[in-house]
């Protein structure tokens, strides 16, 4: 490996490090990274469905997968003393109701464990399905996420 | 002594003025169209209309969800700075809903906001949208809402604050505010416009969140669907005029889309008090869908 080459890899090592660093500095960061996964994921099954991209089975599992890691990890995500800052939009009745939070994480997962099981290989077949798990996304943000504008 | 009868006389007239300026104004039996009631075009304007957001009673303190959102019992509470509301019971229950009530009766709390003995609602109750609505669509939705399971127990009284606690005095504020014009003047050059015109400032009520009130509680026309603070306290009503960050940047089928599926163009889900308005804009036809986005993309964008 020549010097160049070794010092741009440990500069783009060290942003990385960083950059997860401050992400993981605190749940508010960690969960709103997190949740640009989500969203990056949510983009390819959901412009499949619409049409946008064509149908890439391994594309969606990859996604799905995504997804699976995330609802594991969300839970913890929410710990008391972090209802506020980091401008969060994170909704009181995430700890009010937690039961509820945890709940609507869980239907999001199973969801998700179903389409991983047995993912159709044409789309039409396929949209069910994977309509079932992205209607999780507002099950869960109508209660416990803030709308800014 | 002549003093004094003048000071009543004043003191008498001024009340009768009040009486008479705060009177309720209702359509009589005359004023309806020949028109025979159509339950399943109702079921249309009850999702359009987005009845059940508000009427169907909470489930363990959170919104109705599928079936329950039918069971119209009341009871939500809705804040606001002038003091808590209660939605009533509009179930066609005989003694705590609405099964007694008349098509005339229904017409009138509609397009009047008057209860059938005569009272003023609150405009908490959106009859300020509503009075825009063609009689033949109210008398369909009655006819509906005939239809749904009968819900027993009333629900309780307000409880506003001094002197939003005097109804009459909603007479007044009629007078001064209760507008049945259209708001947009220049959607009506094209069927779609007027079409998503009549959906967004009738039925759809979209204003009653999307557009500021001024201390009255009064919309503000100047700034129609140009966002508002949130009526439940946390966070925001977006703009959706065509100088807001979402309607600027989404195309009429992107809006549209998001009425259908509940996502943004990338991929955002619908969160908050808008979950309950996509899911009934999800039962409408696409046409109505289009319809909608055309309009809000062709309103005057404020920024």
């Amino acid at each position: 490996m020549s010097a160049m080459k070794r010092v741009v890899l440990v500069a783009a090592l060290s942003v990385l490090f960083s950059m997860s660093a401050a992400a993981g500095d605190s749940p508010q960061g960690e969960r709103q990274a997190l949740m640009k996964d989500v969203r990056e994921s949510a983009k390819v099954i959901g412009n499949t469905m619409r049409g946008k991209i064509d149908y890439d089975a391994a594309a969606v599992i990859e996604s799905l997968n995504v997804f699976r890691d995330a609802s594991a990890r969300f839970g913890e995500l929410f710990p008391a003393g972090s209802e506020t800052g980091e401008e969060t939009e994170a909704a009181p009745a995430i700890w009010e109701d937690r039961e509820g939070f945890d709940a609507a994480i869980s239907k999001w997962a199973e969801a998700t464990d179903v389409a991983l099981a047995g993912l159709p290989d044409t789309l039409d077949e396929a949209k069910p399905v994977l309509g079932s798990v992205m209607q999780n996304c507002k099950g869960c943000h109508d209660d416990y996420r803030i709308e800014e504008d | 002594m002549r003093g004094l009868v003048a000071a009543i006389m004043a003191v008498m007239l001024v009340a009768v003025l009040a009486y008479a300026i705060t009177a309720p104004s209702v359509l009589s039996e005359g004023g309806l169209p020949t028109h025979e009631a159509d339950a399943t075009a109702g079921q249309q304007i009850f999702r359009a209309g987005g009845c059940a957001s508000c009427h169907a009673s909470p489930v363990d303190g959170k919104r109705a969800r599928g079936a329950d959102k039918l069971l119209l019992g009341g009871g939500m509470e809705l804040a606001s700075g002038k003091g808590t509301f209660v939605v009533p019971n509009i179930s066609p229950h005989l003694e705590d809903g609405i099964g007694r009530w008349s098509t005339l009766d229904f017409v009138n709390a509609m397009l009047r906001g008057v209860s059938p003995d005569g009272r003023h609602y609150y405009p908490s109750f959106p009859y300020t949208s509503y009075a825009r609505m063609r009689l033949e669509d109210v008398i369909d939705l009655k006819a509906y809402l005939d239809t749904l399971p009968e819900v027993s127990g009333g629900s309780a009284a307000h409880d506003l604050g001094f002197p939003w606690s005097l109804r009459r005095g909603i007479g007044a504020w009629k007078r001064l505010y209760f507008d049945t014009g259209f708001v947009v003047a220049t959607a009506a050059t094209d069927p779609l416009l007027e079409r998503g015109r009549y959906l967004v400032e009738g039925p759809g009520h979209c204003g009653e969140c999307h557009t500021p009130r001024n201390w009255f509680a009064a919309l503000d026309a100047g700034r129609w669907l140009a966002g508002a603070p949130s009526p439940a306290g946390d966070g925001r009503v977006p703009n959706i005029t065509p100088a807001g960050k979402n309607v600027s940047a989404w195309s009429i089928e992107d809006i549209a889309y998001y009425f259908e599926s509940g996502f943004t163009p990338d991929f955002d889900a619908v969160g908050g008090s808008m979950v309950a308005v996509q899911e009934n804009l999800a039962q409408l036809t696409a046409d109505d869908r289009e319809a909608i986005a055309a309009y809000l993309k062709a309103v005057p964008a404020i920024e």
